[in-house]
C-alpha cells in the first residue's frame, strides 16, 4: 500500500523521551507503532506487524499497526522517534528540514522483527557493530 | 527543600511556574505544575540512568575514563578533522551554545543546530516576507481567536493552550476559553483538534493550496474550485473561517512542523506570513511558531547576533556562510561533507533520516548528553551533561523569542563541571593547546 508518512509528537512519545527512557520496552511500544485508518488495516489483511518502507526502498523499519479512527485512509502516522526517521524523506529542498511530514512510503505486511531503538541504531546505522 | 518559580528546560513553552520538591538524602523529586514532559525531565536529577562517567569507544569497546581523557580525545578528533561538524542543540543553555559556535568558528568548521530540522523553513519564510509577531502574553491577553496550524499544541507544548493560548483569563478575554474561538488546521485528528471549535482536515502536503485560497478569499475573489479537491476542505469552510477572522479583535496563530516540514516548505510559511500581513488591514493579526525543543530559538537568535545567520553556519573560508540544503545539518551528513561530530544536548541520531545517520554513525563523534540515547550509543567519546535550569543557570529564549534568566535549585554532580558552558570552555582550551603546539 502506498501512503504519506505523518510524523510528530504524542505525549507519552515526549514523556519518554525527555525522561531518558529511549532504551524501554514502555518507548518501544509507544513509538514503534504505525497509526492508520480501519479501511488500511483490511486492506493489508489485518498483520500483526507492518513494514513501512523508504520510497526508493532502500530503508525499512518493521512496526506495530495501530488502528484508529485518527487517520484518513492513505496516510499513516508513527510518533516522532528513530523508526520514524529511518524512512523519512532525506531530501530538504535546500532547506536543511526533511520530510518528516508527508513522506512517501510503502506500507506492507511483515514477520520482521521489531527492533528497540538500540538495536536500530547497532544493526541499521553502525552495521551490526 | 521546595523551590518555586523554577524554569521547565523542555520546551520552548519555558514554563516558569514549577515548584520542585527535592529530597536529596532519599533521591526523590517531587514536581508541582509541570506536564508529564516536563516532570519526567525533572525526574533525571535523581535518576537511575543518569550518565555520570565520561567513556570512550576502544577498538569497539566502550570503557569509563576520567574527564581529562575524555575531553582529550575529543580534542584529538575535533583538531585532526578536516571539516568538524558542530551540532549545538537546544537542551542547553545560549551560554554553551555560544562557546560551541566560537570552537566551530575557531577550527573553521560547521555549525548547526535543532534550529534547523525545526523551525529552520519557517526562519527561511521570515526572511521572505517579514513576521508580523507577538509576544506569548499579547496572545494571552488579546487575542480572541486562536489557530493552531500544522501542530499538535496539547502534545508537543502541553501547556501552551492553558498558559498562553485558549483558557487563560487575559486582561480582554476574561472568561477564558468562553471568549476565544479556537480552530487547528491538521490532516490528523488530534487531541488538539478534537478540543477546536472548527478543525480542517486538510489533506497532506496541501497548506499552500489551502493558504493561497484563503489570501485569494481575502482579497475579494473566488478561489479556483479545483482547491477543494486539493485541500479537501469546501470553498464554503474556508470562506467561513476566513470571515471568523476577520470578525475577530485579535487572531494568533501558531504554526508548526506541518506547516514547515512538508511539501512547500518555507513557501508555506512565506504565504502564511503575507497572509497575516494582509489580514492587518481588517483586525490585529500576529503569527508565531510553536517550537518545539527547549531553546531551539535562543540558538537562531545567537547565531544571527554573532554570525549574521540563524543557522547552518559554514565557517571553512575563514568567515560565516550560510546556504540552507549545503551547509545544514541534514544535508553535510548525508553528502558526507564533513568528517568528525560533535553533538550537544540533542539526540541527533534519532532526528535525522536514515542516510544521514548511517553517515554519522560513521564518523568519529563526540556526545555529550545527560542519558543513553542512539547519539550516545554510536559515539566515540561521550562526555556527561549537566542539565540547565536545573543545576546551573544561564539563558533559554521562549517560543516567542523572549530571553529567560534561570536558575538552578541544585548543583551540577560532577566536581569537574559546573555546566555544558564549562565543559566546552575546557574542551575549548584543549583545541587551542593542541592547535597552537
Amino acid at each position: 500500500m502506498e501512503a504519506l508518512l505523518n510524523t510528530g509528537s504524542t505525549i507519552d512519545e515526549g514523556r519518554l523521551a525527555k525522561g531518558g527512557s529511549k532504551y524501554t520496552d514502555d518507548y518501544t511500544k509507544e513509538c514503534a507503532v504505525c497509526w492508520m485508518c480501519a479501511e488500511d488495516f483490511t486492506s493489508l489483511g489485518c498483520p500483526e506487524k507492518v513494514a513501512v518502507i523508504s520510497r526508493d526502498r532502500k530503508y525499512s523499519v518493521a512496526v506495530t499497526p495501530k488502528v484508529t479512527e485518527a487517520m484518513r485512509t492513505g496516510q499513516v502516522f508513527i510518533p516522532r522517534s528513530i523508526w520514524a526517521n529511518v524512512v523519512v524523506e532525506p531530501d530538504t529542498f535546500s532547506t536543511g528540514s526533511p520530510r518528516y511530514k508527508g513522506s512517501p512510503v510503502f506500507v506492507e505486511p511483515t514477520d520482521d522483527e521489531i527492533l528497540s531503538a538500540e538495536e536500530v541504531v547497532m544493526k541499521m546505522y553502525m552495521g551490526g557493530k | 527543600m521546595v523551590y518555586k518559580n523554577i524554569i521547565c528546560p523542555v520546551c520552548g513553552g519555558s514554563c516558569d511556574d514549577v515548584q520542585v520538591n527535592l529530597d536529596k538524602e532519599n533521591g526523590t523529586i517531587d514536581v508541582q505544575n509541570a506536564c508529564k514532559m516536563g516532570n519526567a525531565k525533572f525526574q533525571e536529577v535523581v535518576s537511575h540512568h543518569r550518565l555520570l562517567k565520561p567513556t570512550i569507544r576502544e577498538n569497539g569497546k566502550v570503557k569509563d575514563v576520567s574527564w581529562d581523557e575524555a575531553l582529550e580525545m575529543a580534542a584529538d578528533i575535533l583538531v585532526n578533522a578536516k571539516k568538524p561538524f558542530f551540532f549545538l542543540g537546544s537542551e542547553t543553555s545560549c551560554e554553551a551554545q555560544e562557546v560551541g559556535l566560537h570552537i566551530a568558528e575557531y577550527l573553521g568548521g560547521m555549525a548547526d543546530s535543532n534550529a534547523t530540522i525545526c523551525h529552520g523553513p519557517t526562519v527561511m519564510g521570515i526572511q521572505e516576507s517579514g513576521m508580523v509577531g507577538a509576544t506569548a502574553g499579547q496572545a494571552k491577553n488579546r487575542a480572541d481567536m486562536i489557530v493552531y496550524w500544522g501542530v499538535n499544541a496539547l502534545e508537543s507544548m502541553p501547556r501552551h493552550m492553558s498558559r498562553y493560548g485558549v483558557f487563560p483569563r487575559g486582561y480582554w478575554t476574561k472568561r477564558g476559553r468562553f471568549d476565544r474561538t479556537m480552530v487547528t488546521v491538521d490532516p490528523r485528528v488530534t487531541p488538539t483538534a478534537a478540543a477546536a471549535d472548527l478543525h480542517l482536515q486538510l489533506n497532506p502536503n496541501s497548506d499552500y493550496e489551502l493558504l493561497s485560497a484563503m489570501f485569494t478569499i481575502l482579497n475579494g475573489k473566488e478561489p479556483h474550485p479545483s482547491v477543494e479537491e486539493i485541500t479537501g476542505i469546501p470553498i464554503s469552510v474556508m470562506k467561513q473561517t476566513v470571515e471568523m477572522m476577520k470578525e475577530s479583535n485579535f487572531v494568533a496563530i501558531y504554526v508548526g512542523l506541518g506547516v514547515s516540514s512538508s511539501y512547500g516548505k518555507h513557501r508555506n510559511i512565506e504565504i502564511a506570513l503575507n497572509f497575516v500581513k494582509e489580514m492587518n488591514n481588517y483586525t490585529k493579526c500576529n503569527i508565531g511558531a510553536l517550537r518545539g525543543h527547549c531553546n531551539v530559538a535562543g540558538f537562531n537568535q545567537l547565531a544571527s547576533y554573532l554570525y549574521g545567520y540563524p543557522f547552518g553556519l559554514d565557517f571553512t573560508k575563514g568567515y560565516p556562510r550560510y546556504n540552507p540544503g549545503e551547509t545544514t545539518c541534514v544535508d553535510l551528513l548525508r553528502e558526507k561533507d564533513v568528517d568528525a561530530a560533535f553533538v550537544m544536548s540533542a539526540d541527533l541520531m534519532d532526528h535525522i533520516p536514515a542516510d544521514s545517520a548511517q553517515y554519522l554513525a560513521d564518523i568519529p563523534m563526540i556526545c555529550l548528553d545527560i542519558a543513553p540515547c542512539p547519539s550516545t550509543t554510536a559515539a566515540d567519546v561521550v562526555l556527561p551533561g549537566v542539565i540547565d535550569a536545573m543545576e546551573c543557570d544561564g539563558t533559554f529564549y521562549r517560543l516567542d523569542n523572549v530571553p529567560v534568566y534561570f536558575e538552578p535549585f541544585t548543583d551540577s554532580p560532577f566536581s569537574e563541571t559546573k555546566s555544558n558552558e564549562d565543559t566546552l570552555k575546557q574542551l575549548f582550551a584543549k583545541v587551542k593547546a593542541k592547535k597552537e603546539a
